[in-house]
């Protein structure tokens, strides 16, 4: 059993639960990660248990929310959104500004963090899901490829074959039939990967400048969809130290920065 | 009362109801032959009923859903129609109306005169205003009364003046956002006296110092739709102190004519002092300063540009307005909503997103 | 400035000309090879109307400085603005070329980056995506002096021509054409009428000379002449087969938006009507066979008019009119030079898209009886509002009143992302099956 734990931080998405218990210098003793349960308040509820019990965080160790289900915790002390949290993880796992791309499921959200590990100005795409994890997740689903086989097919790909389409559904017709064409399947899967990073630098657009980029979110796992990115922005990019779970560090700590 | 019960009454008075497309149109005119103006955004929420496909979905809200309502005989209980030349999309829409067996009854238009102020500008816009008045006289079977509409110019100074005292003196009304823009927004639909009414009893409210605690923002876009925007900018902790909605805040004239002598006279002066809207006749430089000193008066803290998706007018002004907002070192969010009923959660994450990073912001300022 | 000048109209009148001769000796002017496929022979005019453009932009590259350069659109009464010796661009036209080289999606990036939403008309974001970044597909464009617009064809480019002069700098001058709902106002020919004026004083302050009347005039008659000219080879499209098609309409119209009121325009519309009617003589169809006979509404879509031809005409389907070639020719009708600014004012009012869904009704009723048109294809277009608002109207107006097959294809006329190769293809056989 780990010891120490004094806080704990959720991040419920609408993909996936998130959860960390930290001790009191911020350092991740506990977690936990699952598919989203459309019964949040049912899920939430176990899997916070389970963090407190794992991790030896007391009943009262106060506990951080945040993610599209932030205030469907009845035990949170504090709620602050993703874009907040997931800044304050950020800095607090680097110590340093710079500009955070997330990568979720759903959305994508990319951050400005300043001096202080302030959020200093944000983008979402939230509206259209060409621009997120769904887009790859749904068109490779499509072709019989697992997310985590496309690191190592993109790596085979002996040349690209560009996706035109900026709809999902589009895209998705539009792969299909370049399958049929006999295309290899590994530069479709290239393509994908360079029409999502596009589409996110796109987003990131100025807000990039000269920042250091840091890059969280469940999709920052595909070894394959970091370096399509960093090629997007012309940058190199780092992915923070268990991607995923930077919003629940981040609301974690903004519990222990309010004392 | 509902906008129903106030067309019913309205009509049984023995007078005219007129349903309005947005934005702006000569109410002054309307109210000179005692017609009701009811204005139409919407109903909110997907188009409905069986002319909800009849508009490409690439084409904004307000037009659609507007074209389905009419369709589905949602202003069956007015007399006529007016359609004011907004955009492409309204003039669409009021063709669609008028050629395509929408609507059987009278409908009206008012052109617009774009471009800048000049001469040839304010003639036609007299010209066009006088021959509005013609087609309202054959409507109503009632001649023009130059008096009636002196007295409707200056009930609608009135309205604009407590309007301004309302939005200039925000910060010194007790009243919720919400609470507030519900107030402001019957006159969507009220007759101007009853309107002028219901801002006089909340200018009479009016605090002799500030009472608005949280975040000042400014906010610029057509209309506050859906109204839960103004929910959660108030659960976040924020509040509207400069306003540059164009169903709000663009509306009100601050001109106060000296004379009435020549009405028409008068309300081509009005058209013409009206805050810049690019549904009218403005340039992006007049836009831009006019935000520049709303943040002046206001001391807002941020800005929020609520677009409606589609919108070509707004959002063909936005990366000028933008531009100037950060030169003033002013942060900003971009909100595009479709007259949905309902905010989504995404929409209220970044509204709550950007008050709490305003508020860091004003916390290390203070520090 | 002098030197300038000389550059420039040596540039027009005989680099430009010399350049194309060399390419045409050395057949590097080849016609687009369009195989057997179900064309007739390719028109020679195309090799004449190269030429004509290319001139036209080289020219453009000498135009800074050495005269007077405007932007306009393309329902403009640019007729005043020549009279005084500018050199016009059209951006609307540069945008369709970009599209049309597969640039578009890279220069809405541009724009995008820049704050303008994807939502807005492609022809805009390529326009200000071109402005931005600098880049273009015809060499150099020359930077204006004034921005000019009429918004006979839309409001939007009031909103985007605005915002071009805002970051170039430059004056912009409007000529506000007040919508036509029914019948047209008088009030709102004069406001017309006035602008018309105000127009030759700017005109005049820029140039830094007045025209003379007689030279507006001249300008405004090889205009209203081009137009005529360019009606009449409409026209031909009315017998069996027709000699061409609403694709190749599109490519040979630059001329009458781009150099309308030049001699070369006339003269070029003169020798491409002549083509088509040796064609007619002959029986030389631009499809073939031509076995149905279709009506194109809405701008073209400029990427992807070669696949979008071969498409139809594979199954022996010929567009032999469009409304959106149509509206050059149809808005002189009725011109009356005698009263040229009282005219020009109806003229630029009586534009298609700046009359109501009754007018545009009674013009495509006309076209599918004048024409013998068997169906009528429907170009959606996602960031043309004045266009494509009541086309499901008209669709049902159409079938209802006339009974001709009626198909919507949704697309864009020069943002290539909008367009889904499937659906359309899909969409299309299935029209031309249920023939």
């Amino acid at each position: 059993m780990a010891s120490g734990a004094v806080v704990l931080g959720v991040d419920v998405g609408s993909t996936s639960w998130k959860g960390v218990a930290v001790d009191s210098a911020g350092r991740i003793v506990a977690r936990r990660v699952e598919a989203t349960d459309p019964r949040i308040e049912a899920q939430t509820e176990r899997l916070v248990a389970e963090l407190r019990a794992i991790s030896g965080a007391g009943h009262d160790a106060p506990l951080g929310a945040t993610g599209y289900g932030r205030k469907r915790v009845p035990a949170a002390t504090r709620i602050l959104t993703e874009i907040t949290c997931h800044a304050r993880g950020a800095y607090h796992l680097t110590g340093r500004p710079g500009v955070l791309i997330d990568f979720g499921g759903q959305d994508t959200k990319v951050i400005r963090i300043g001096d202080g590990g302030e959020v200093s100005d944000f983008r979402m795409n939230d509206k259209c899901a060409a621009g997120t994890g769904r887009f790859l997740e749904v068109i490779l689903a499509r072709l019989g490829v697992g997310l985590d086989q496309a690191p190592e097919l993109v790596a085979r790909a002996a040349g690209e074959v560009a996706i035109s389409s900026t709809c999902t559904v589009f895209a998705e017709s539009e792969v299909i039939s370049l399958v049929a064409q006999g295309e290899p399947l590994p530069a479709i899967v290239l393509g994908l990967h360079r029409a999502l990073s596009g589409r996110v630098a796109t987003l990131a657009g100025r807000l990039v400048d000269d920042a250091e980029l840091f890059m969280s979110g469940g999709v920052a796992l595909n070894r394959a969809m970091a370096d399509a990115l960093a090629a997007a922005v012309g940058r190199p990019i780092t992915v923070l130290p268990e991607p995923q779970l930077v919003g629940a560090l981040g609301a974690a700590v903004s519990v222990l920065d309010a004392g | 009362m509902n906008r129903l019960q106030v067309i019913h009454a309205h009509r049984s008075r023995g007078h005219k109801v007129l349903a309005v497309l947005p934005i702006h149109y000569p109410k002054e005119i309307l109210t000179a032959f005692d017609i009701l103006a009811v204005e139409l955004w919407g109903p909110p929420g997907p188009p409905r009923g069986p002319d909800a496909g009849r508009i490409q979905s690439s084409v904004c809200a307000i037009v659609r859903n507007a074209l389905a309502f009419i369709s589905a005989g949602g202003v069956d209980a007015v007399d006529g129609l007016l359609f004011p030349h907004t955009c492409d999309s309204i003039q669409g829409l009021a063709t669609v109306v008028r050629d395509f067996g929408s609507w059987s009854g009278p409908v009206f238009q008012f052109i617009h005169a774009r471009g800048e102020d000049r001469p040839s500008a304010r003639r036609f816009v007299e010209a066009e205003l006088k021959s509005l008045a013609a087609e309202l006289a054959t409507f109503t079977g009632r001649s023009l009364d130059g008096e009636r509409l002196r007295d409707a110019i200056r009930i609608h100074r009135n309205i604009d003046r407590l309007r301004a005292t309302l939005l200039d003196q925000r910060s010194r009304l007790a009243m919720t956002d919400p609470e507030l823009y519900r107030l402001l927004r019957q006159g969507e639909f009220l007759w101007p006296a009853d309107h002028l009414a219901e801002l006089e009893a909340a200018a009479a409210g009016l605090a002799p110092a500030p009472v608005q605690q949280g975040l000042p923002l400014l906010v610029s876009g057509i209309v506050p739709e859906p109204m839960s925007v103004l929910d959660a900018l108030a659960g976040a902790g924020a509040w509207i102190a400069a306003d540059d909605y164009a169903a709000v805040g663009r509306r009100v004239t601050r001109h106060h004519p000296t004379s009435l002598d020549d009405p028409f006279a008068t309300l081509v002066d009005l058209y013409f002092a009206a805050p810049p809207c690019p549904t009218r006749q403005s340039n992006q430089t007049a836009r831009a300063d006019r935000l520049e000193q709303l943040l002046d008066a206001s001391g807002a803290l941020g800005a929020l540009l609520h677009t409606v998706k589609f919108c070509e007018p707004e959002l063909f002004d936005l990366p000028v307005l933008r531009r100037r907002l950060l030169e003033r070192g002013v942060p900003v969010l971009q909100l595009e909503t479709e007259l949905e009923r309902e905010l989504s959660g995404q929409a209220v994450t970044r509204i709550e997103a950007f008050v709490e990073m305003l508020g860091a912001i004003a916390a290390r300022g203070a520090r | 400035m002098i030197s300038r000048r000389l550059r420039y109209e040596l540039a027009g009148r005989a680099v430009g000309p010399l350049l194309a001769a060399l390419r045409r000796r050395r057949g590097t002017s080849r016609l687009a090879a369009r195989d057997d496929g179900p064309f007739g022979p390719p028109l020679e005019s195309t090799r004449r109307l190269k030429e004509l453009m290319g001139i036209y932009y080289y020219q453009g590259r000498f135009a800074d400085g050495a005269v007077p350069v405007a932007w306009v659109t393309s329902g403009f009464p640019v007729e005043i603005l020549r009279a005084h010796g500018f050199y016009c661009v059209y951006p609307e036209n540069h945008a369709a070329l970009c599209a049309a080289r597969r640039l578009g999606p890279q220069l809405s990036e541009v724009a995008e980056a820049a704050g303008y939403s994807r939502d807005l008309c492609a022809y805009a974001r390529m326009d200000i995506g071109s402005v931005l970044s600098g880049d273009t597909p015809v060499g150099r464009i020359p930077k204006p002096d004034l921005v000019a617009a009429c918004s006979n064809i839309c409001q939007t480019v009031v909103y985007w021509f605005r915002a071009v002069a805002d970051h170039l700098g430059v004056p912009f001058v409007l000529v506000d054409t007040p919508f036509v709902y029914g019948d047209f106002q008088p009030h709102g020919l004069a406001f017309v009428a006035e602008q018309l004026e105000e127009l030759a004083q700017t005109a005049a302050r820029i140039a830094r000379r007045p025209a003379r009347e007689v030279d507006i005039e001249r300008v405004v008659e090889l205009a209203w002449r081009a137009s005529q000219e360019w009606g009449a080879c409409l026209e031909e499209g009315r017998h069996r087969p027709s000699p061409w098609t609403a694709f190749d309409h599109f490519i040979h119209m630059a001329p009458i938006v781009a150099l309308r009121g030049t001699q070369g325009c006339l003269d070029y519309y003169r020798e491409l009507h002549a083509e088509l009617s040796e064609r007619v003589r002959g029986g030389i169809g631009g499809v073939v066979p031509e076995r149905h006979r279709l009506l194109w509404d809405n701008i073209a879509i400029w990427y992807r008019l070669r696949d979008l031809s071969r498409l139809f005409a594979d199954d022996g389907f010929a567009f032999v009119c469009a409304t959106y070639s149509s509206a050059w020719a149809q808005s002189w009708d009725g011109f009356d030079p005698a009263h040229r600014v009282h005219s020009t004012a109806a003229m630029l009012s009586g534009v298609l898209l700046n009359r109501d869904l009754a007018n545009r009704l009674a013009l495509m009723k006309g076209l599918v009886r004048d024409f013998s048109v068997d169906g009528v294809v429907l170009h959606s277009d996602r960031s043309c509002k004045p266009y494509s608002v009541g086309q499901y109207d008209l669709k049902d107006a159409l079938q209802r009143e006339l009974g001709v097959r009626v198909v919507v294809l949704e697309a864009d006329h020069a943002d290539s992302r909008a367009y889904s190769a499937e659906q359309i293809e899909t969409r299309a056989h299935a029209f031309m099956e249920s023939f």
